[in-house]
């Protein structure tokens, strides 16, 4: 009951004209950071926290905070349309939301990752007020070898990411595995593969990679087949422009796993959005029917991810609002700006300032609502630009690509990295290498290396660490069962033949 | 020539001359400066060049605008080898932090150091603390110390790079005491500080600004300061050498560079400028603020100060078993 009156008290806040107005800016702002691939919001709200200096504290972290989840919302687009991740956290939408588009669902396909991003953004809000500190101390449990379980249990999604052939899957994923090694080693300072090079010693950003793998690659593809035709089918007419029963139908489980993944990860400190999407998106594949289908444009594919992305925003507030301990980039922003607005963040925020955490909470709600009548008109209008021809499409995608890429962190040398990764997403499509475990294998490569690494300095060389606490335990435990599930089905199904045969 | 007309030209070369004489003597920037930091958007150093920015405007010390622009990457290479190519660019300036001493020493890429720019201020020391959790049964640094010395590499500590402070700071203190400890990385300061309240490590480096809520809300217990004198914040918690560890201070500082090459004018203007920005009250309530140190320094005491920084580090990262490339 008490949080019934403290969230009345939020929505008073929250529902204030000049809170609703800094509200919209920050989800308005929000959407196009997070369609222009590149911009992230990190840099965004760091360039406009000195406009904030004079609101009122509570107005900022509302608009600003909206700047936070609007940028989930609006990464899926460039994803979808035109195989352009617009954050790293909509990397994995690209691969069935892409396809979508090229059988003319692209209207459906953005329809659905704006639901999705509701429901599960919604989600997120609601776990941020009902369970914030238990969960938040829960996640306290989690110690390197615990992580080092959760990115074992997502480097097996990799046997549901893999096309037809296993090896060459795994053959992906291990150069994913050494492209996340490049760089200064934490443990030691010293430069590991960067060849004398100053631009490699922070390694190779993992947005340049998928941008260069998926979007470059596509488009260096389709330049080869002469034709020059349509590759998009282009729907005709309004109703195929968004998703329908069906497609919500399909989209349910997916609405729900991306809520629960999404917001858990996002509680635990330095896990993040990237890592999320991709869980969910092997979550997904993993207890689907249809699994076989993924990857060539099923509607599911794109709900799940897009909705672990957002919920992921809820899960993340928690650290920083219950414990003053940000796990990411933004939310790190995020505590210098609570600072510099005159609050003390930490374990004490939420009793000392009711007013800030149920406003916030409340603008929240306010705002996911703002975002979806925000994009679900836009969809119509952006699934328009599949109407263009190649020969203004694929320049205007090089453009993007390029623009994102340099505005990463304003350097030439990630433009070359990306003609580099166009290119290899070329050689890798002709000689029919997966994407998506290179992909997987970046993203997850360097926590794994991290949390295996701090787990043996934690017991001084004994693996026992690994399997001796009982969460750790349990998730590889997890892990392995995902890994022979394929296995059991395929025997399973020879089984089935035998007898049909036998009859 | 007419006399008229010599008048003239006598009148104007006089005007000129005395309008142009204070150009002459004191350099005054003509367009925006552009102060260069090694962290991207909302790291440490780019909040702290922001809010100086700010201030100095607001302060109108510098009749210029002061954009912020961001060069990270390795390290701090980038920032440095940016600033070094802009030789004798006179509306350029970098804001350094100790890294840019000790990241040149351990990589071999980053070509550029210290003593290849143009020192101009040192503006902050950042004290730390150490912290342990509420429940640990630790209550002193000698506990720490007499607990890790029983049980060699079992007790663990928290931080992040091995060459950042809180490594070098374990290091100097199991010199002088002969005891040993882990000490495990991690890339950002909320894990740090998740794995102390985890239980996961039993101590950890930090800010006294952030220990500060994590001790009221009961989490948190801080057992030395290290510092030369006790925190004004923490008065209970004595310093290292008064619990009879008998370390050096490892400073964390942060300040100003300029490019190499510059005009001795221009370091004049910007000494002159930092230092009535020191002593500004808008600069004094940000240090308390942020529980900074003031740590003004400039000319000849500065350079002494990297060079001994540099030479500590040296020896603090060889000793720990680092490759130290120069």
């Amino acid at each position: 009951m008490e949080a019934i009156g403290n969230l009345l008290l939020g929505f008073s806040i929250a529902l204030a004209p000049v809170n609703l107005f800094w509200c919209f800016v920050g989800v308005f702002l929000g959407t196009i950071v997070g369609v222009l691939p590149g911009l992230g919001p990190p840099a965004t709200i760091a360039l406009l926290l000195p406009l904030t200096f004079k609101m009122d504290p509570t107005t900022a972290i509302i608009m600003v905070a909206g700047i936070y989840y609007g940028a989930k919302y609006g990464g899926s687009t460039t994803s979808i349309l035109l195989n352009v991740p617009g954050e790293s956290a909509s990397v994995v939408t690209c691969l069935d939301g892409y396809q979508l588009a090229r059988q003319g669902r692209a209207g459906p396909a953005l329809g659905i990752a704006a639901i999705s991003s509701f429901v599960a953004g919604t989600f997120g809000v609601v776990g941020l007020m009902l369970v914030a500190p238990p969960i938040a101390k829960f996640a306290l449990r989690f110690g390197p070898p615990e992580y080092f379980a959760l990115m074992v249990l997502g480097l097996t999604m990799v046997v549901f990411l893999t096309g037809r052939s296993v090896i060459r899957g795994i053959v992906a994923t291990l150069f994913g595995l050494w492209l996340a090694s490049i760089g200064t080693d934490l443990f030691t300072a010293q430069s590991r593969f960067t060849f004398g090079n100053m631009e490699l010693l922070d390694g190779i950003d993992f947005i340049v990679v998928s941008i260069g793998l998926f979007a470059i690659g596509e488009v260096l593809v389709n330049m080869e087949s002469q034709s020059g035709a349509q590759i998009f089918t282009v729907p005709k007419g309004l109703r195929n422009l968004l998703p329908s029963m069906q497609d919500l139908k399909d989209s349910r489980f997916a609405f729900l796993n991306g809520s629960v993944v999404g917001f858990f990860i996002g509680v635990l400190p330095g896990a993040g959005s990237t890592i999320a999407s991709f869980l969910s998106y092997g979550l997904e594949k993993a207890v689907s029917r249809r699994r076989e289908k993924f990857g060539t444009g099923v509607i599911e594919g794109v709900a799940a991810p897009e909705g672990a992305n957002n919920s992921e925003t809820g899960g993340a507030l928690v650290p920083l609002l219950t414990l003053g301990i940000p796990g990411s980039a933004t939310t790190a922003i995020l505590l210098g700006a609570l600072f510099l607005w005159g609050f003390r963040p930490g374990p004490l925020l939420i009793q000392e300032n009711p007013g800030l955490f149920w406003g916030l909470v409340a603008s929240m709600y306010v705002g996911n609502v703002m975002l979806l009548v925000l994009n679900l008109p836009l969809v119509p209008l952006f699934a328009q630009i599949l109407r263009l021809p190649y020969y203004v499409l694929y320049p205007a995608i090089f453009g993007i690509s390029i623009v994102g890429v340099y505005t990463v962190s304003n350097s030439l040398f990630d433009v070359w990295m990306l003609g580099l990764f166009g290119l290899l997403g070329y050689v890798m499509r002709k000689l029919d290498f997966p994407a998506a475990p290179l992909v997987l294998g970046m993203v997850l490569g360097e926590r794994l290396e991290l949390a295996l690494r701090q787990s043996l300095m934690m017991s001084q060389g004994h693996l026992s660490i690994l399997v001796g606490r009982p969460l750790s335990a349990l998730m590889l435990l997890f892990a392995g069962v995902l890994l022979f599930m394929p296995i059991l089905n395929k025997v399973r199904s020879w089984r089935v033949k035998a007898i049909e045969q036998e009859l | 020539m007419e006399r008229k007309q010599l008048v003239f030209f006598v009148a104007l070369l006089v005007t000129c001359l005395l309008t142009a004489a204070p150009q002459l003597r004191a350099f005054e920037p003509s367009k925006p400066i552009e102060a260069v930091v090694h962290t991207g958007p909302g790291g440490g150093s780019d909040i702290l060049a922001r809010a100086i920015a700010e201030l100095l405007q607001k302060e109108k010390l510098i009749s210029q605008r002061m954009q912020v622009v961001n060069k990270s990457g390795g390290g701090s290479a980038v920032a440095m080898s940016y600033l070094a190519e802009k030789k004798g660019e006179t509306h350029t300036i970098g804001f350094f932090t100790a890294v840019w001493v000790t990241n040149p020493l351990t990589t071999a890429e980053a070509k550029v150091t210290v003593k290849d720019l143009t020192p101009i201020v040192r503006l902050v020391l950042e004290p730390a603390v150490v912290a342990v959790k509420t429940d640990s049964p630790y209550k002193s640094m000698k506990d720490f110390v007499e607990a890790a010395k029983k049980n060699p590499g079992q007790l663990r500590q928290s931080g992040g790079s091995v060459t950042g402070r809180d490594n070098l700071v374990r290091l100097v203190i199991q010199r002088a005491t002969g005891a040993n400890w882990t000490f495990i990385s991690f890339p950002s300061g909320g894990e740090r500080i998740a794995n102390l309240l985890g239980g996961h490590v039993q101590m950890m480096v930090i800010e006294p600004q952030e220990a500060g809520e994590h001790i009221k809300a009961g989490n948190m217990r801080v057992i030395a300061s290290l510092t030369e004198k006790r925190l004004p914040s923490f008065p209970d918690v004595p310093t290292l050498p008064e619990q009879g560890i008998n370390v050096p201070v490892i400073p964390q500082a942060r300040g100003v560079f300029a490019p190499p090459g510059v005009p001795k004018d221009v370091v004049q203007y910007w000494e002159g400028v930092f230092d009535r920005f020191a002593k500004t009250a808008a600069w004094k309530k940000y240090l308390e603020q942020n529980q900074f140190e003031d740590g003004f320094l400039k000319g000849p005491e500065l350079n002494k100060f990297f060079d001994d920084l540099t030479k500590q580090m040296r020896e603090v990262l060889k000793e720990a078993g680092a490759k130290v490339v120069r």
